[in-house]
């Protein structure tokens, strides 16, 4: 549904975008994650043409944005940060106008997708008598007028209650399951991402830095938490055969080398006499893996097993 | 495939109630303008001059005399404020709200999209001058009678007319003066497709308009009148004039028409070269 192929992005004299090249299939939810300048939300600037890029080639639905925008968005609906509307017009009103942007859609059309987001008794009030949950509905009900087959959302809980977020990671998660749509999400809560998401890609200072599947983020380094009297011991011995890369005392952490499974660890203790009462490999959540990834990024010394980029489980 | 983003154009238009403040601000103006013209020497002025040069004054202080005399000032002050005020914000106020990102993450071209919203420009001009133009005549009326037409403006024009030709005339001047409100829309809205504010592009299309009118003031560039906009916004008065000077009118209204679509189409170049990022 969307391919981006080496696309870069100057303003003046700064890079927002660095060849950056990505495909998102149909029916996926993805996710695109990144820090603030990251350069996501100029991607998704690039990929709805209104941000023309420096160089590269976008294509959405198959066809390219920059040459053939008409065909390329006719199946896209959108959601930025902070939606903005006509506020001095009503809710229905708002969503003729946008949705016959697109192609004009019928009051029944309408209707319908007032009912489906919850804003039915109160769609002809004026938008600027909304409260902002409401106007985030009114900003999903246009992105899903007419009919479209690929979402995408910028920041869609920014500025939400909590009550608010969880009821817009329900909707997404029911557009999917429902409507089969092809969703691509920017956020900055990673949990949401965690929770949506089958796979991501990680942007950092224009750059993408990682693109894979969340098992992948998972797993991308082996960690296990090791109960044995003597953690010091045993991890030396580890470290010394060449099983593991690192130990963290504070939470009796190892690192395997890769390839290294946890009952090869096990014998190998055990055939050297050392109490193994239990061993627990430890799933990384999606904020470790960012965390880790951005200090990488930075050029910083990743802090194994330190409280700031591995919070204990 | 152009009804509903014209029809979109005109509902945000005129949905706002800031597009009215022009309206407002003219039956006001209009209202001061009547009850000077009757309750000062304003009216008696007048009566001198009609019967200096040989006319009944009492056949031609009427409605639509006085509806002229209270256009002059309004056409010159009030129209170009407030086309210019509407002009500015057509495609700055939605840049600026967000509400232009939202239009276009949807498939319509940015062509089009500026074609509908200068249409609805030209659309709201012709309104302006129509209310103008109407009330004018209407709050006239009510304290003037209905008859003969003097119109006179400084170096320009002197004439009378019958009831009956003064309103085909005054009709006449009222189209030449959507011209020029459209035309001063036109430079607001070029501006507005310029990454600024909408009160910057308001200010920078009324700037323009007075640089012309002090440039047009200064005896060398005597030679040049015609290159200046003010010279060609007059054309409407000489509609009034005997002979009507058909070939100084229609110059005017091609160079009008030709600044209008200039103006649309720097702003269009200006608007496809911008990326849109909140």
């Amino acid at each position: 549904m969307i391919q981006l192929e080496h696309i870069s992005k100057r303003f003046g004299g700064r890079l927002a975008v660095q060849d950056l090249s990505l495909e998102v299939p149909r029916g996926e939810i993805y996710g695109l994650l990144g820090h603030n300048g990251a350069g996501k939300s100029t991607a998704i600037g690039i990929m709805l043409g209104q941000v023309w890029p420096s160089g590269g080639r976008v294509r959405i639905c198959g066809h390219e944005v920059t040459r053939d925008r008409g065909r390329a968005l006719s199946k896209v609906g959108a959601i930025f940060e902070s939606p903005a509307f006509y506020d001095y017009l009503s809710g229905w009103r708002n969503l003729e106008i946008l949705s016959s942007y697109t192609r004009p859609t019928p009051p029944g059309r309408i209707r319908e997708i007032i009912e489906w987001v919850g804003l039915s008794g109160r769609e002809h009030s004026k938008v600027r008598t909304y409260s902002h949950g409401m106007r985030a509905r009114l900003a999903l009900a246009q992105t899903l007028l007419p009919e479209p087959e690929l979402l995408i959302l910028d920041e869609p809980s920014d500025g939400l209650d909590p009550e608010g977020i969880h009821e817009m990671r329900q909707t997404i998660l029911r557009l999917h399951r429902e409507m089969g749509l092809t969703i691509l999400l920017s956020s900055h809560f990673l949990n949401e991402v965690e929770q949506l998401c089958g796979r991501i890609a990680v942007l950092s200072q224009g750059k993408k830095v990682f693109e894979g599947s969340l098992a992948e983020t998972r797993h991308r380094e082996s960690r296990v938490r090791l109960d044995t009297p003597d953690f010091a011991g045993a991890a030396g011995q580890l470290r010394a055969a060449g099983l593991i890369r690192d130990a963290v005392p504070e939470g009796n952490v190892l690192l395997l080398n890769g390839g290294v499974e946890t009952h090869q660890v096990v014998r190998f203790l055990v055939e050297r006499g050392f109490a193994v009462n239990g061993i627990a490999r430890e799933q990384r959540t999606l904020e470790d893996f960012y965390l880790s990834l951005m200090e990488t990024e930075r050029g910083g010394k990743r802090p194994v097993g330190g409280p700031a980029a591995w919070p204990a489980n | 495939m152009f009804y509903h983003p014209l029809r979109n154009e005109l509902w945000k238009l005129f949905g706002k109630k800031r597009t009215y403040i022009g309206f407002g601000a003219f039956l006001l103006g209009q209202n001061a303008m009547l009850l000077a013209f009757r309750f000062t020497r304003w009216q008696e002025h007048m009566e001198r001059l009609l019967r200096g040069n040989g006319y009944l004054a009492e056949e031609y202080v009427s409605a639509l005399t006085v509806a002229v005399v209270m256009l002059i000032p309004q056409v010159i002050l009030l129209m170009p404020l407030y086309a210019a005020l509407v002009g500015g914000d057509l495609v700055a106020k939605e840049a600026e709200d967000g509400t232009l990102r939202m239009i276009l993450a949807r498939p319509i071209s940015r062509f089009r999209l500026l074609l509908a919203k200068w249409v609805a420009g030209i659309i709201f001009s012709a309104s302006l001058v129509l209310v103008l133009g109407v009330t004018a005549l209407i709050f006239a009326r009510i304290w003037f009678p209905w008859r003969g037409m003097f119109v006179f403006a400084p170096g320009m024009v002197f004439n009378v007319f019958s009831p009956a030709d003064g309103l085909k005339l005054y009709v006449w001047s009222h189209l030449l003066m959507t011209l020029n409100a459209s035309v001063i829309l036109a430079l607001a809205f070029m501006f507005s497709c310029f990454n600024m504010k909408p009160a910057a592009a308001t200010i920078l299309a009324l700037s323009y308009l007075f640089v012309n009118l002090v440039v047009e003031g200064i005896p060398f560039f005597e030679a040049y009148h015609e290159w200046l906009l003010p010279y060609h916004f007059r054309c409407w008065l000489l509609v009034y004039a005997d002979p009507i000077a058909w070939d100084r009118i229609i110059g005017s209204v091609v160079v009008l028409v030709a600044a209008n679509l200039t103006a649309f189409l720097i702003g269009q170049a200006a608007f496809q070269a911008r990326d849109l990022k909140s």
